[in-house]
């Protein structure tokens, strides 16, 4: 699950997808461009509420650290995203500011707009192909990880990406 | 004032009423009849002079029938022996014509009884008499309607052939029966009849519709208005019934009825057929894409990842792959459009031709932009769904910049003008054209004049149009010279 060319210093994000194929395709896009990040996945949205609430088997956060973003797909096995983005946004604890950004190939108003209700800080969708998916996320990297300032969120303070 | 009464009382004053009076004839008989004194009024209703007629016998008045049947001698006889006898029937005037009389003959006896004379007056109830009896004749000659009268307790009193014509009872059989029988059994034990009186009664009427059963037992649907007959003192007497037979009226409201619950259900199975195409064009749009996103991806990381390891040929294969995964996405993205066309409803709003076009064009690849030019007034406003009408600009400004011969510099223009309550757009260019057999076809979906080395293209694009046009109530034309170039007009209403 984790990625071992990572270190313990790189900003920590749970992608929440549940096709494999898009996971490779978002590990090769990450590491084709500039900066580092700790990628954790879960496959469902039953299991991005386990590991954010750090429920068994997420309870060592040393092995399973506390992500300072989520990118979340919408369409998920048992919880989908827009479910799981209405809980994490009612929870107590500070993880319920974790800066969320969806990724998903649905463009369906409806979804964009709910998401957005539902608390979602960003919507992207999935490119149709591996080059333009490898820009988006170079600009989520330069924007998001790199410029945008987060909230507490309970965690270890951000890290920055290293380049 | 005692002096006046005096007056009053004699004789005198008597004569002198008697003989003003003209509304009646007033005149004396002697006991076996003859006539013994004669009123202006008597003159005026029988036409009889005073000369004429005093000591004549009075059955003068009376037709033959009556005097054959010894009506006159029987009358005063009746008088005689009662005091008075009242009688109403035809009587006739000097002239042979017939008057309807109400005759009243009252026995003038001396103080120690004996028989001195009668008084007759008569009056003329002829116009009282026809008035009755149209009134009698219309209710009975009224077939549409069956119109009855009720005793205050519900049995019949009266029946016409409208009555006799939609319930089929002959008046001699249902007067004086009870009127529950016209109620199906349900109802008169529900006490249906009791409380259609008791409405009537209370509220001075009733009206009601609901089924009512023939003397054959069918039934019939009714419409029924009872209301209540008082007479002078508002005393009860009765009631009067009008039902009509409405079955007809009632079993096509019926067939009204249950068309518009089949329609009803149409609409929500439509509705229902609508939620599941958009399901599934939802579904098409996600996981019909995510396989094709991995087949371009894990291809183009064989290809960046290990092309130094790769032959040419298979690097060339490879590249086919990624260009196949592009044309199927933009073939699924085209199809969700079309069909998204299909579903929507379109608000038509107003939108000025200026900025849609330029809406358009950015949409279009920079390197191409170039190509077009815009002539169009900027006070142009159509009606329109403004995504549907930039989705159809960009789609004809597409098709204009593509359809040239390969290494030829495209060329597209557009214009607009007001054509009365309409605005026509003509999207013009100077590529290949198309030969007049295939200028139809190609607003159909998937229809394709050129293999996709010649034109890459869905064959969807000229679709879009037509359909997003024709549901936004407007027409398509195309005007086409193969080797010259092409024009397409599109018409939509004026803002």
């Amino acid at each position: 699950m984790k990625n071992d060319r990572t270190n313990h210093k790189d900003p920590v994000v749970l992608l929440v997808e549940d096709d494999a194929s898009d996971v490779r395709l978002i590990e090769v896009a990450l590491r084709r461009t500039p900066g580092s990040i700790q990628l954790m996945r879960v496959e469902d949205g039953d299991l991005a509420c386990d590991y954010l609430s750090g429920k068994t088997p997420y309870s060592d956060r040393e092995e399973y650290p506390l992500p300072i973003t989520m990118i979340l797909d919408i369409k998920l096995p048992k919880r989908s995203g827009l479910e799981v983005l209405q809980w994490l946004r009612s929870q107590r604890e500070p993880i319920r500011l974790l800066p969320t950004l969806m990724l998903t190939s649905s463009t369906h108003r409806k979804d964009v707009n709910t998401a957005f209700e539902n608390g979602a800080n960003a919507y992207l969708s999935k490119p149709e192909n591996i080059k333009d998916l490898a820009a988006m996320l170079a600009e989520f990297k330069n924007f998001w990880l790199g410029r945008m300032e987060f909230p507490d969120l309970g965690a270890p303070e951000k890290r920055g990406v290293q380049d | 004032m005692s002096s006046n009464s005096a007056m009053l009382q004699s004789e005198d004053v008597y004569r002198r009423l008697v003989e003003t009076v003209r509304d009646y004839a007033i005149f004396l008989l002697t006991p076996v009849g003859n006539i013994a004194s004669w009123n202006p009024g008597a003159k005026r209703l029988k036409q009889y002079s005073v000369d004429e007629i005093i000591g004549k016998h009075f059955s003068i008045f009376y037709p033959e029938y009556d005097i054959a049947n010894g009506k006159p001698p029987m009358e005063l006889r009746e008088a005689a022996a009662e005091g008075r006898y009242v009688d109403e029937g035809w009587r006739v005037r000097k002239d042979g014509t017939r008057f309807w009389a109400n005759v009243t003959i009252t026995a003038i006896r001396h103080e120690a009884g004996e028989l001195i004379g009668f008084g007759n007056i008569t009056r003329d109830l002829t116009d009282r008499r026809d008035a009755e009896l149209r009134y009698r004749l219309l209710v009975e000659g009224v077939t549409d309607y069956a119109i009855f009268s009720l005793d205050p307790t519900g049995k019949v009193t009266s029946w016409n052939s409208g009555a006799q014509r939609i319930k089929g009872y002959t008046a001699d059989e249902i007067v004086g029966e009870h009127f529950s029988r016209f109620y199906t059994p349900e109802d008169a034990a529900g006490g249906l009849p009791a409380r259609v009186l008791n409405t009537a009664f209370t509220s001075g009427h009733y009206e009601g519709e609901g089924w009512r059963v023939r003397k054959d037992g069918s039934l019939f649907w009714a419409s029924v208005v009872v209301t209540p007959l008082r007479d002078e003192r508002g005393e009860l007497i009765g009631f009067s019934k009008i039902t009509r037979d409405v079955t007809e009226r009632k079993r096509l409201l019926d067939k009204i009825q249950h068309h518009a619950q089949e329609l009803e259900l149409r609409i929500a199975e439509r509705e229902q057929v609508n939620t599941e195409l958009e399901a599934f064009s939802y579904s098409v749009s996600h996981d019909l894409r995510a396989p094709l996103r991995a087949i371009e991806g894990f291809t183009d990381i064989v290809l960046t990842d290990f092309g130094k390891e790769l032959s040419p040929q298979v690097i060339e294969l490879l590249q086919q792959v990624v260009q196949s995964t592009t044309r199927m996405n933009r073939l699924v993205q085209d199809l969700l459009n079309y069909s998204r066309l299909t579903r929507i409803e379109m608000e038509p709003a107003p939108i000025g031709m200026a900025s849609a076009i330029r809406d358009a064009s950015m949409q279009i690849e920079e390197g191409l932009r170039k190509h077009i030019s815009v002539s169009v007034d900027r006070s142009l406003r159509v009606l329109a769904h403004p995504p549907t009408l930039i989705q159809v600009l960009i789609n004809l400004i597409r098709n204009g910049l593509k359809f040239y011969p390969h290494g030829a510099t495209p060329k597209v223009e557009i214009s607009a003008r007001l054509e009365g309550r309409r605005i026509v757009i003509a999207v013009r260019d100077e590529g290949i054209g198309i030969a007049p057999q295939h200028q139809q076809r190609i607003f159909k979906v998937f229809e394709r004049l050129h293999t996709a080395a010649e034109y890459p293209g869905t064959g969807i694009g000229l679709a879009i149009v037509h359909r997003g046009i024709t549901k936004m109530g407007g027409t398509v034309r195309l005007e086409s010279t193969p080797g010259k170039g092409s024009t397409f007009y599109i018409d939509l209403a004026a803002a």
